[in-house]
C-alpha cells in the first residue's frame, strides 16, 4: 500500500516551484498542501496547523533568518525538513534540516535523493493510522466538548498540560477534526456524549 | 492558458467554468455573445488590467502576482472583496443550507445526526457573517481612509489616532477558526456520516463546501498576500509624512 504523506513547500520562485511539482507528482502517494513564498506573517504556525509530513524548504525564499523557523518545525518529530541546496551551501546551513536535495542535480539523482530520505524516515507510529479513538482519548473528548479548558481537563485528570495536548493533537490527527463544535458533532454522532449531558453542563 | 484581452470572454468560460462567480464580481452578465474581454470592459467601465489579473490569479493558483496585484488601488481590491462577499452570504450559504435541508428526507440520516450538520453549519455561518461584518464595517473603512489621506496627502488627527489604535497587522489573525470550521464539515461527512444507499445527496453538499472553500482561500490569499501588505505600506507612509 502506498502510504500518503502530505508535503508543504516555502519557494518564492516559480521555475524551482513548478519543479518541485513536478518531481512530487512522480512519487506516488505525497500531496502537496500549500505552497508558500516565503514572506508570510507566522509562517510557522501556518505550517504547524498543516502539520506536514514532509516540508521543503527553500532559505532563499525566506526574507528572514531560517533557523528560528526550522527549529520551530524541528519540534514536531514526524516532520520532515527537507532543504534545497546548491554546491556552494555550507554544512552548517545543511545541518539544521534531515534531508537535502541538490538543485544542481538531475532528475535521476533528484528521485534517488528523494527515495533515500523518505526510506530514512520512521514508521508512522502505530496509533496514528488507525483512526478509533482510545479509551483515554474518548475521556478526553468528552472533556472537550463539556467545554473544558486542556488546564482544567489537566486538573481534573491529573495529568500534566503537555499530556492534554499531545492526546488532542493527536485526536485531531486520527479524527480530522480540529475546532470544538466539530469534535461536538462527532462525539454527540458516535455516543461518546449524548445531548442531556451536554445540555446541563 | 493565459487569459489576454483579446480572447472572447465566451471561450474563456468554456475553458475554465469556476470563473462564472468572478464575472458577477465585476457586474458581468450572460449574455455577453461573442465579445472579448477588452471591448466588454470598455463597455463596463472595467479596469482591464484588473478583470484580466484577478481571473488569472482564479484561473491559475501558481499565477499570483503579487506586487502587480498590489499596485491597484485600495479602492479596485475592497470593491472586488465586497462583492466576493455577497456571493458568499447570498448565493453560496442558502445553496449549502438547501443542500442540508435534504437531507432529512433521507432516511439512513436519524434526525438528531440532521439537527447536529444543521446547527454546526448555522454556527459557521454566523462566525463568517461575523467576520464579513467586522471587514466590511471596520478593515474596509479603515484601508480607504488611509488611501484618501495618501491621495490628498492630508491627514487628519483622528486618522493617526485610529492608526495607532488599530493596525491591520491585528486582524489577519482572525481568519483561522472560520477556516478550521468548514475543514471539519467536510471530514464529518466524508469520514463520519453513515452509509446511505442516496449518496447523491452527500456529493451535492460536499462539491458545494469545496466551492466555498476554495473561493474563500482565493479571497484570503487576496487579503492577507496583497491587501495587508498594501494597507502595512501605506500606514508606514503616512507615519512618515507626519513626522
Amino acid at each position: 500500500m502506498v502510504i500518503r504523506q502530505t508535503v508543504v513547500m516555502i519557494e518564492g520562485a516559480y521555475l524551482i516551484q513548478a519543479g518541485i511539482e513536478q518531481l512530487l507528482n512522480e512519487l506516488p502517494g505525497l500531496v502537496l498542501l500549500e505552497v508558500f513564498e516565503g514572506s508570510e506573517k507566522s509562517l510557522s504556525e501556518k505550517i504547524a496547523r498543516l502539520s506536514p509530513d514532509i516540508l521543503i524548504i527553500d532559505t532563499n525564499s525566506l526574507k528572514t533568518d531560517f533557523v528560528p523557523l526550522i527549529n520551530e518545525i524541528n519540534k514536531n518529530p514526524d516532520c520532515l525538513t527537507i532543504g534545497l541546496f546548491d554546491s556552494s551551501t555550507p554544512e552548517n546551513v545543511k545541518s539544521h534540516f534531515k534531508g537535502c536535495l541538490n538543485l544542481s542535480d538531475g532528475k535521476f539523482e533528484l528521485l534517488e535523493q528523494f527515495g533515500q530520505i523518505l526510506g530514512k524516515r520512521p514508521a508512522k507510529k502505530p496509533g496514528l493510522s488507525n483512526s478509533s479513538l482510545s479509551e483515554r482519548e474518548k475521556t478526553i473528548v468528552k472533556q472537550v466538548v463539556n467545554g473544558l479548558t486542556n488546564q482544567e481537563i489537566a486538573d481534573k485528570l491529573f495529568l500534566s498540560i503537555h499530556t492534554v495536548t499531545t492526546h488532542r493533537k493527536n485526536i485531531s490527527n486520527k479524527l480530522g477534526i480540529k475546532t470544538v463544535s466539530g469534535l461536538t458533532v462527532y462525539a454527540l454522532m458516535n455516543k461518546i456524549v449524548d445531548l442531556n449531558e451536554i445540555e446541563h453542563r | 492558458m493565459l487569459i489576454q484581452k483579446e480572447i472572447k470572454l465566451a471561450d474563456v468560460i468554456h475553458h475554465d467554468y469556476n470563473l462564472i462567480p468572478v464575472l458577477n464580481r465585476f457586474d458581468i452578465r450572460l449574455g455577453f455573445g461573442d465579445k472579448t474581454i477588452e471591448e466588454i470592459c470598455i463597455e463596463k467601465n472595467i479596469n482591464i488590467e484588473f478583470f484580466l489579473t484577478i481571473l488569472n490569479a482564479f484561473h491559475d493558483r501558481q499565477f499570483f502576482p503579487k506586487k502587480h496585484l498590489q499596485s491597484f488601488p485600495a479602492k479596485l481590491l475592497i470593491q472586488y472583496l465586497n462583492k466576493s462577499h455577497l456571493y458568499y452570504l447570498e448565493e453560496k450559504v442558502p445553496e449549502i443550507e438547501f443542500s442540508i435541508e435534504q437531507l432529512k428526507n433521507n432516511t439512513d440520516l436519524s434526525p438528531e445526526t440532521f439537527t447536529l450538520l444543521k446547527n454546526f453549519f448555522e454556527e459557521y455561518r454566523n462566525e463568517l457573517t461575523n467576520h464579513i461584518n467586522n471587514e466590511e464595517e471596520r478593515v474596509y473603512p479603515y484601508v480607504q481612509k488611509l488611501e484618501d489621506a495618501i491621495n490628498s496627502g492630508k491627514i487628519s488627527d483622528t486618522l493617526i489616532q485610529e492608526m495607532e489604535e488599530y493596525s491591520i497587522t491585528d486582524y489577519e489573525e482572525d481568519h483561522d477558526d472560520v477556516e478550521s470550521k468548514l475543514y471539519d464539515l467536510k471530514n464529518i461527512i466524508i469520514k463520519y456520516l453513515p452509509s446511505s444507499e442516496n449518496d447523491n445527496q452527500y456529493f451535492n453538499l460536499l462539491k458545494e463546501l469545496f466551492m466555498l472553500e476554495s473561493d474563500l482561500n482565493e479571497h484570503s490569499r487576496i487579503e492577507d498576500l496583497i491587501l495587508v501588505p498594501k494597507v502595512e505600506a501605506m500606514e508606514f507612509t503616512l507615519k512618515s509624512m507626519k513626522s
